[in-house]
């Protein structure tokens, strides 16, 4: 019975998904709140994701007569348990739900569900700006999601484990693996822009160009869930990141002792804080950038980029 | 490829004023562009044949929603001419005076719109900041932020003492520091070049054909600027220098903006340094003798012309109004042919368009 229970806790509060759900409104207010200081502007107060999610959860949905109304309506939900699913598998400062050798594997998957059904949203929902939008996130799905898995795989080679919670241990061991490879940590982090969509990779839904991409036809709960997929999926990656390449709760740069419990919560809440801002700063600092721009830095720099670490690694390997 | 229709306005995020375009794209390229205008239509030439010369200046300001002051300015020009007054210098400084703000205002809120356009919203919260400042003290000069009611005919209706120029001058020298800001921006920064270098060129064979005026124009090339060349208002007294680039493309009308926003702020700094004493107005009679005149005047986007034609009587027989917007309408087609999706935005915000002054 007490096992039980304390298998639901973790499953459903922390660090389950009413951990993850509080987390991700925290970031999102934070992330719009920073980007409203930088643009000198006031920005939202604390509780303004959390009362727009409500505000939207409890507005009617109205779809476009010719929209597949089941799959719309399943997508946000299964788009939503897959990136809750993969969060389960990320460690939070040392607490893991579920791990096991291949994890890392499973999350990349699981992470890259969404992008495929934001495209298949704007497919069923038949809006001329939903099947542009959707038709532009395939595009860039392939022009992130190449580096952005070449980065991830590096730790993994290096570590020579396709565990989350080995490689961490392991840089808690040696030294952080952004260390070893900064460059693969940048091209991650540009990596999860595009993954998150966010400026100055927000072309799927430029609203200038497209209205709202994708889920222009998207309204009341759908909508409210695929807000929320978008916030858990920033906080996912941003967990992960931290895991792969900036040690997870470990304290120290180099080789120390891992430090435990509160210490460890603490330092890694402040290594995800710091990746957060780093979003949200690189959010104010660009413009927009086109398709065909954004196709060339994929596979005319970040690609490359992404190969030569890829070596290096191997190489370092072997040597 | 299949061929998609794209319906851009009358109500969308791009647009600021209804417009109603229709991209037919071939994947991400437009094809074809059609367009309809005049869902801002509200007769005011007819209403101005109604209305007597005095009410039609309240009328006038409201044909523009920025670059209100210059209408009135043109308006005040042109009957003024029929009547034969003489405009004291000091009433022609402060209607330059507004002038030049409106014209600081109107670029800076089109640097925002530009920015905003291309996702770029830094640069759009920056400009739209700074913009208040010429707003407070257009404010406090007239009482209007937008519609400032300064011109009466024969004259202005405001004047300043040596307080306000001061504190005008203060808001001034702390613009100027933020628009220098801007256009370091605007120089310098990749992203944004990246979306507005060589984006919805035009040539110089195309701008003449067109007739298009103001900063689109000179973005390509056509060194023309009513100020110097036919100069009106005060703009004889002043020394100022018309800016031009060559490229024709959205970012040299860009550089053209913000650096006429500089030579605006140098013009406002002289008009406060070098202010005439004396009257601001002369008193004007109701009834304007018979006769016929254009007036023309640089507004922001370019050249305004007014024709106005009178019968003797106290209420205009004819206005006839030419916005800069409309020469630009008839080159929108031509420069969204053949461009990315994704360009429609930088190249329509790099018009300029002011759909409430085409469609009156």
């Amino acid at each position: 019975m007490r096992e039980l229970l304390s298998v639901l806790v973790t499953l459903f509060i922390f660090p389950g998904v009413a951990f993850l759900v509080a987390c991700a409104l925290l970031f999102e207010w934070i992330d719009r709140r920073t980007i409203a200081r930088l643009q000198a502007r006031v920005g939202p107060p604390w509780f303004q994701p959390l009362a727009d999610l409500v505000k939207l959860l409890s507005k009617e949905s109205i779809l476009p007569r010719q929209a597949d109304r089941p799959i719309c309506t399943a997508l946000p939900v299964v788009s939503l348990a897959a990136v809750l699913t993969a969060a389960l598998y990320i460690p939070v400062g040392g607490r893991v739900v579920y791990g096991f050798e291949g994890d890392l594997i499973v999350v990349l998957f699981l992470l890259s569900l969404p992008a495929l059904f934001y495209f298949l949203a704007g497919w069923v929902s038949v809006g001329i700006y939903s099947i542009i939008g959707g038709s532009r996130s395939v595009l860039q799905y392939f022009s992130y999601e190449v580096p952005f898995l070449m980065a991830l795989s590096a730790p993994a080679i290096l570590t020579g484990s396709w565990s989350i919670s080995d490689i961490i241990t392991q840089q808690a061991e040696s030294a952080w693996i952004v260390l070893a490879q900064p460059v693969g940590f940048l091209l991650a982090i540009v990596g999860l822009i595009g993954k998150l969509k966010r400026v100055p990779f927000d072309i799927p839904k430029a609203k200038s160009e497209v209205v709202g991409g994708p889920l222009t036809e998207f309204s009341g709960r759908k909508l409210a869930l695929w807000r929320l997929v978008v916030d858990i999926q920033t906080v996912a990656g941003i967990f992960l990141l931290v895991n792969m390449f900036l040690g997870g709760g470990d304290l120290t740069l180099l080789q120390g002792s891992a430090p435990l419990g509160l210490a460890r919560a603490v330092t890694f809440s402040i290594k995800a804080l710091g990746m957060l801002l780093t979003l949200s700063v690189t959010s104010v600092l660009y413009a927009r950038l086109r398709i065909d721009q954004l196709a060339n830095l994929g596979w005319r720099i970040l690609a490359p980029l992404g190969l030569l670490q890829l070596a290096a690694t191997i190489l370092m390997g072997i040597g | 490829m299949t061929r998609v229709t794209i319906p851009v306005g009358p109500q969308h995020p791009l647009l600021k004023e209804p417009l109603s375009l229709r991209l037919i794209a071939e994947g991400e390229r437009v094809v074809e562009a059609t367009m309809r205008l005049g869902y801002v239509h509200r007769g005011i030439e007819r209403l101005a044949e109604e209305r007597s010369y005095v009410q039609n200046l309240h009328l006038l300001e409201r044909v523009c929603g920025i670059c209100s002051h210059v209408h009135t300015t043109t308006y005040c020009q042109g009957v003024e001419a029929l009547l034969d007054l003489e405009v004291p210098p000091r009433g022609l400084m402060l209607r330059t005076l507004l002038c030049e703000l409106e014209r600081i205002h109107s670029h800076l809120l089109w640097l925002g719109v530009l920015a905003e356009n291309i996702g770029f919203s830094t640069v759009f919260m920056y400009a739209w900041r700074d913009r208040e400042i010429v707003l407070d003290i257009m404010e406090n000069l007239s009482g209007g932020r937008i519609a400032h009611a300064v011109n009466v005919i024969g004259g202005v209706r405001i004047d300043l003492d040596s307080d306000q120029i001061d504190a005008i001058r203060r808001s001034l020298d702390e613009l100027h520091g933020q628009v220098d800001d801007l256009v370091n921006v605007v120089e310098h920064e990749q992203t944004l070049k990246a979306r507005t270098q060589g984006v919805g060129g035009a040539s110089l064979e195309q701008i003449r054909r067109h007739c298009a005026v103001g900063p689109v124009a000179r973005a390509a090339g056509l060194d023309r600027d009513l100020r110097r060349d036919a100069p009106y208002a005060a703009y004889d007294r002043l020394s100022f220098e018309v800016v031009t680039e060559s490229g024709g493309d959205v970012w040299s009308a860009t550089r053209v903006r913000v650096r006429e926003t500089v030579e605006s702020l140098s013009l406002c700094q002289q008009i406060l340094d070098d202010l005439p004493p004396g009257e601001v107005a002369v008193r004007a009679s109701r009834r304007v003798p018979e006769g016929q005149v254009v007036a023309r005047a640089e507004a922001p986007r370019g050249e305004v012309i007014y024709y106005i034609r009178s019968d003797g009587s106290d209420s205009p027989a004819r206005i006839k109004i030419r916005t800069p917007t409309l020469p630009a309408l008839s080159m929108v087609r031509e420069r969204l042919r053949d461009i990315n999706i994704a360009d429609v935005p930088a190249v329509i915000s790099g018009i300029d368009l002011c759909v409430a002054c085409a469609d009156r």
